[in-house]
């Protein structure tokens, strides 16, 4: 039976922590740049919102959006970095930005070709 | 020799330690380096994911089908479809032109020849044929096809915006719009109605309530009137100044059935045709002196005319499957070849020093568009 404690994520270097910093940055003004282009996508009448919960709340208006989107980002950010220890925190990290990059840029260039 | 009494609670003199030694550089640039490259490998995970996000775009653009074949030609653009379900509705302002391709509202900038998918939403299966102003794009869309309600929707060029502007309970014409009106025919508890919306100021007009193809420019809105089975009159109506008053079409009538009209200022142009023979004229007429002057005569399956400024163009049939695109000037000269069309004409229209025609040849080929130029 493995013990517990070899069973935990491995140990990030502080080079990774520095990485983490970074990525956690990125995420968090990426959910920003993602917030503003689907607002305007919806202003501009040619998309839907197709999260049923970030629909809920673009119909409820700009402040509770706003409000949700920034706050749900801030605390994942700020666990994942309380987690920095943790080279799971890390790839984690990297997975969601790396996603949201993608969602920014696709949305990006739709917003532009209209 | 006594020594120096020192105070009471005074600290004892520090004993000099080793020689202070110089600062080394310590880890300070290493750190900076350090701090740089995760910076970088954050920026490289973020690239790869926008790299991700451009290509899942641009594969999503390739195999879209929306997009029809549009080729610049000497003077203009040849746009024709390529989805099989045949264009329709052609509208032209300036320099954009809408039409629908089966249900797909398209815009066309004829600068860049450069399309757009306007319409319909995500819901909506059927449209009606567009109409263009110098900054919005207007067209009527519903649920499914056959059925006669439907919502009213605005492209604004300027904002890139697209918005319901009215539901409509019946359908009874094709919009028009010139500047930042629209107007239209429904029906409301049994009633046609003429209305309309001011897009700028998302205001309602009320033109009149009676049964018309309307047909805007600026303020002015004309419609024709029957009685009998043809075309007794055309109304005419300023939406500024609550003024409505009917103008006698000179020489209407007879064998003669109405093929189409269209208004520019002051100047309503209208096309006859005798069903039997297939030989009509075009006429231009002033919607307040009520002036009339022949614009074209034995015309042979004319399109409705279309008018702009004092351009008149009109497309008419000169052989078996060939039409020439027509104009003249109303300020005077003779009338003048635009184009020559292998095939039928269904539509050509004139705005600023622009000339668009629609060709449909039935089953025989894909239907197309073409545009040129034509000095002002």
């Amino acid at each position: 039976m493995t013990a517990w404690s070899t069973r935990r994520s491995p140990r990030s270097g502080p080079f990774g922590m520095r990485v983490l910093f970074w990525l956690l940055v990125g995420l968090w003004v990426l959910n920003i740049a993602d917030l503003l282009l689907t607002r305007y996508s919806l202003w501009l009448g040619f998309a839907t919102e197709s999260n049923n919960v970030m629909d809920y709340f673009f119909r409820s208006g700009t402040v509770p959006t706003v409000a949700f989107k920034i706050g749900i980002v801030t605390v994942g950010t700020l666990l994942l970095w309380r987690l920095r220890r943790y080279r799971t925190a890390l790839f984690g990290a990297a997975l969601l930005a790396g996603v949201f990059a993608a969602v920014v840029a696709y949305q990006a260039l739709w917003v532009l070709s209209l | 020799m006594p020594e120096p009494l020192t105070r009471a609670g005074a600290p004892p003199a520090i004993s000099a330690g080793p020689p202070a030694q110089p600062l080394t550089r310590g880890a300070g640039p290493q750190r900076r380096r350090s701090e740089t490259w995760a910076l970088l490998f954050a920026a490289l995970v973020l690239l790869i994911g926008a790299a991700f996000g451009a290509g899942g775009y641009l594969l999503e653009q390739a195999t879209s089908n929306w997009r029809p074949q549009i080729v610049r030609t000497q003077s203009g653009w040849r746009i024709t479809e390529v989805r099989g379900l045949g264009f329709s509705g052609l509208a032209l302002h300036g320099q954009r032109i809408a039409w629908q391709d089966g249900p797909s509202i398209l815009l066309l900038d004829l600068r860049s020849g450069r399309a757009k998918l306007l319409g319909p939403g995500e819901m909506a299966r059927a449209t009606w044929q567009p109409a263009v102003s110098e900054r919005y794009v207007v067209w009527f869309e519903a649920a499914r096809a056959g059925t006669s309600s439907a919502e009213a929707w605005t492209y604004d060029v300027a904002t890139r915006r697209r918005r319901q502007i009215a539901t409509l309970d019946d359908v009874l014409s094709l919009p028009s719009a010139s500047g930042t009106r629209a107007v239209w025919c429904t029906a409301r508890d049994g009633e046609s109605r003429i209305v309309g919306v001011d897009l700028t100021r998302d205001q309602d007009l009320v033109v009149a309530s009676e049964y018309g193809q309307p047909v805007i420019d600026g303020a002015l809105v004309a419609w024709a009137r029957t009685a009998g089975g043809g075309v007794s009159a055309f109304a005419l109506a300023d939406v500024t100044q609550d003024r409505t008053w009917t103008v006698i079409p000179s020489g209407l009538g007879g064998a003669g059935d109405l093929t189409g009209f269209d208004l520019s200022g002051r100047t309503l142009v209208w096309g006859q045709e005798d069903a039997q023979s297939g030989s009509g004229r075009i006429v231009a007429q002033n919607v307040d002196t009520g002036a009339a002057s022949i614009v074209a005569e034995g015309t042979r399956s004319a399109t409705a005319p279309s008018i702009d400024g004092d351009t008149v163009a009109w497309a008419e049939q000169v052989a078996d499957n060939a039409y020439r695109v027509m104009g003249r000037r109303l300020s005077g000269g003779s009338s003048f070849q635009i184009a020559r069309v292998d095939g039928k004409v269904v539509t050509a229209l004139v705005s600023g020093g622009a000339v668009a025609w629609l060709v449909d040849n039935g089953d025989r080929s894909p239907t197309w568009i073409e545009t040129t130029r034509i000095p002002r």
